[in-house]
């Protein structure tokens, strides 16, 4: 409950509860945790860095 | 009123001598408006090292230092080019050193059209790309937050979202925007008849 806080504009909570909500969350907390972890599993899988500057390196834009 | 006077006072002198940044995704449009900004009589930097072909028939404006912006090292060179234009594609811009302060014109084009035209670029380079444009969409849009964010919040950063189609469409009002924003007695007449709809090769199908 008195965990690590992260800070996000107004706007972007807003958004986020009313989707919770939508999504029928039990909390924008759930949501959230939901949301980050989908998204490292994203990351990690993907290792998305490395394929835009692949991408980019074979179009010509990066050295 | 008056928050918003000092507020407006301190951001103009904050970026006041500013880089003034193009960039997005490539095939994004980012060298029509490099071609657009230079019609409007601003000095933009390139060193031609890149030159026109089939995908970028007017040119690139590129400059080759900026590709190595992420390899680190010294980049107080950059200072040299406060009050010009350099386009700096929307990978590097993280790259850019908090030294300087950089006013940032980023283009927006639909993502199914920016894939097609990376796609043509690719087969005419001779490039075979191992992601599949479901995966690509997937990784750019991720990619493009990120850097939305990173304009959002930063405080030496300063920018306009511009929608190449809409550009191409409303080339006046558009290039009217974007001269407001850099700020300056910009020609807007010259910029607007830059934006060429022939250039508009890879539209989305309704």
């Amino acid at each position: 409950m008195f965990g690590p806080k992260v800070k996000l504009s107004k706007e972007l909570f807003d958004r986020v509860r009313k989707y919770a909500d939508i999504a029928g969350y039990s909390s924008v907390d759930e949501f959230v945790s939901h949301a980050l972890e989908k998204e490292l599993e994203f990351i990690g899988e993907a290792d998305s860095e490395e394929e835009i500057r692949k991408k980019l390196q074979g179009l010509g834009y990066l050295s | 009123m008056v928050v918003t006077l000092i507020s407006g006072i301190l951001k103009r002198r904050r970026f006041a001598g500013a880089l003034i940044v193009v960039s997005g995704l490539p095939r994004s449009g980012t060298s029509m408006m490099m071609k657009m900004l230079e019609a409007g009589g601003l000095e933009i930097v390139t060193d031609g090292e890149r030159t026109a072909d089939e995908d970028n028939p007017k040119g690139y404006y590129e400059l080759e230092r900026i590709k190595e912006l992420d390899k680190g090292g010294d980049k107080s060179w950059l200072g040299v080019y406060r009050g010009k234009v350099v386009k700096v594609i929307s990978f590097l811009l993280r790259e850019l050193p908090d030294d300087f302060s950089y006013k940032v014109i980023f283009m927006r084009r639909e993502m199914t059209e920016v894939l097609a035209s990376q796609k043509k670029m690719e087969d005419r380079r001779g490039e075979d790309s191992q992601t599949e444009d479901e995966k690509m969409a997937d990784l750019y849009k991720n990619h493009l937050w990120r850097v939305n964010y990173q304009l959002k919040n930063s405080k030496n950063f300063d920018f306009i979202e511009v929608p190449y189609g809409e550009v191409l469409e409303q080339p006046g009002p558009w290039a009217r925007r974007v001269a407001e924003f850099i700020g300056g007695d910009l020609d807007v007449e010259k910029m607007a008849a830059v934006a060429d709809p022939k250039l508009y090769r890879n539209r989305k199908r309704a």
